[in-house]
């Protein structure tokens, strides 16, 4: 009897791991692989240019000098930086904002929330076209209302002053679903007993959300934060589309320097090395998400 | 007796109050949304506005289609089915291997399991140029540059993850009592999966299934980089009418709401699982 199950469940790991190996080696191929594949171009100077120079380890650690200690890659992660810190901020405020007002089971509320989701689902290159339409002056509604009243504004994303805030206006309009979406769960699963003792009290709305709603909210709150602050980092299409890293170099943010050395300039054992060092800076913000994810619960 | 009416008036008063603030949350929330969608509006709008009205900013005009007209005779429609064909492929090759897996992780405990769903999850994050760079160099020798098989493969990197990520809670979320009395009947594992596991968990297989060909769809950055003219996306079509085509805005939005047409439906059907939040953080790059 005892043989017979330890059989039958040996039998059944054996088929769990047939259902399982596949998947395990497909993604094994297509994500371990290359990144393998990066980090050993990172090492060399592979150019096509230089033919054989992919097989060169003669300076392995050439590009990630060149990186560190000359100023665009740093300059680059110096505006990475401002463009998350804008667009985060402002998603989150937004987000949060916009799941208050609409933290209520009237199924007008339930249709509305719907209804702000379209930004974050549509397809980010119509997106960038859209933003493009409203910043371009000869075609944009928004410069035509203002020259209405006699106001005559310059093109936002041809300023070198302007340009990031403009892109990061646009993602933020794209992403504080994202973040509304989140604390709408959270504030879905909160009891009703706090806040009715709040209410009993007295406490004024701004006390109830700063007191109650916040303390609640906060690990789901931190854990949307951390994915918009790594998905920022990615941001591609909009800054190709309305402004290509410029004027100059003032909209080039990290993932954007490294398209343009890679795929622009063929420096592909650079390029490699900055994917490689944005690859590590993400690894470290989702052990920090898995941990916050973890802790949630707990904190609730 | 005097009191008793002020009580009853103020009980009213608070209710007046309370209907007014939650008529004045609805009016906002409608406004807030308006000004939300208007730039989508705009686009849809400008598509079928004609060409020579396409930069007055008025809204009257006589709608008519020939931007629509314009993309059909053009590259748009062999753009948009290669869109349509590395979506669906990577979508059902994504489905056919993840979710055996996912059941498998959902059933059994293995003892990487931790360590396979930080895998994942680093696989969802990191940034597609990391990928880019040695698919270009490694596609380029094999010859799957600018095809669509190329681009099935590609999109695997997000779509698998994706798969095994949200399957794997869906079936968790199936209690195992009805296959556990399977397998003492005798039955094999993947007999009771397709058999009871399976068509229980078919609403999220559909669900899974639109996320995945949703993410495929809106890809930019692979399709720009990995393909050339013949396996040119639609996305990409769009962005070279704006370098080639000297700016024809109506052509451009008509395309871009093309675009997005396949998204909105989709979206619709799975938006219940996208409100309750769980799959959000699969959701696009």
């Amino acid at each position: 009897m005892a043989a017979g199950s330890t059989a039958w469940s040996i039998e059944q790991r054996r088929a769990f791991t047939v259902g399982l190996v596949p998947a395990l080696v497909v993604l094994a191929v297509v994500t371990l692989g290359p990144a393998i594949y990066l980090v050993v171009t990172s090492l060399t100077p592979l150019t096509p240019i230089h033919p054989g120079s992919g097989l060169d380890f003669s300076t392995p650690f050439a590009n990630y000098r060149q990186a560190l200690f000359t100023g665009s890659f740093d300059h680059s992660v110096w505006l990475q930086c401002e463009l998350s810190a804008i667009t985060v901020g402002l998603q989150t405020l937004l987000g949060v904002a916009v799941a208050l007002l609409l933290n209520s089971e009237s199924g007008f509320m339930r249709a509305v929330r719907t209804g702000f989701l379209v930004p974050m689902v549509l397809p980010p290159i119509v997106v960038a076209i859209i933003w493009k339409i409203l910043y371009t002056p000869d075609v944009s509604p928004v410069y035509a209302m203002l020259g209405a009243f006699g106001l005559r504004p310059g093109a936002l994303i041809t300023s070198p002053v302007w340009a990031l805030p403009a892109i990061a206006l646009a993602d933020t309009w794209e992403w504080f679903p994202f973040t509304m979406l989140m604390v709408l769960a959270a504030l879905q699963m909160m009891p009703n007993e706090p806040i009715e003792a709040a209410r009993i009290d007295g406490a004024s709305a701004w006390q109830m959300f700063w007191y109650v709603r916040l303390p609640f909210i906060r690990p789901a709150l931190m854990v949307a934060v951390l994915f918009r602050l790594i998905d920022s980092i990615k941001a591609f299409p909009l800054i190709y589309v309305l402004t290509n890293g410029g004027p100059g170099q003032v909209t080039e943010v990290t993932n954007y320097y490294a398209f343009i050395q890679t795929f622009n300039f063929a420096y592909w054992g650079y390029g490699a090395a900055i994917a490689t060092l944005m690859v590590a800076g993400v690894f470290a913000l989702s052990l920090l998400l898995a941990r916050l994810g973890a802790v949630a619960p707990d904190d609730a | 007796m005097m009191r008793k009416p002020a009580v009853a008036s103020g009980a009213g008063r608070r209710a007046r109050r309370r209907r007014v603030r939650r008529g004045l949350a609805q009016g906002g929330a409608a406004v807030l949304l308006l000004a939300v969608l208007a730039p989508v509006l705009w686009l849809v709008l400008m598509s079928f506005r004609p060409s020579g009205a396409t930069l007055a900013a008025t809204l009257a005009f006589t709608p008519t289609l020939a931007n629509y007209r314009a993309l059909a005779g053009g590259g748009f429609p062999a753009s948009f089915a290669n869109s349509l064909m590395a979506s669906t492929g990577s979508t059902v090759l994504s489905l056919l291997i993840g979710v055996p897996a996912a059941y498998a992780l959902a059933r059994h405990r293995f003892r990487a399991r931790g360590r396979i769903a930080m895998w994942i999850l680093v696989t969802r994050m990191a940034p597609p140029v990391a990928f880019t760079i040695p698919f270009f160099l490694v596609f380029s020798d094999l010859g799957l540059i600018d095809t669509v098989p190329g681009l099935i493969i590609v999109y695997l990197t997000f779509n698998l993850a994706l798969v095994i990520w949200t399957m794997r809670g869906f079936f968790a979320s199936i209690p195992a009592s009805l296959e556990e009395a399977a397998w003492i009947d005798g039955a094999g594992v993947w007999s009771t999966f397709r058999r009871i596991a399976l068509p229980l968990a078919a609403p999220g297989v559909a669900a899974t299934g639109i996320l995945c060909f949703i993410m495929s769809w809106n890809d930019f950055f692979f399709a720009l980089i990995l393909t050339r003219t013949n396996a040119m996306t639609a996305p990409v079509a769009i962005v070279n009418f704006m370098q080639y085509a000297g700016w024809e805005w109506g052509k451009i939005a008509a395309a871009g709401v093309l675009v997005l047409l396949p998204v909105l439906a989709f979206t619709f059907f799975v938006r219940s699982y996208l409100v309750s939040g769980g799959m959000a953080g699969g959701l696009k790059e």
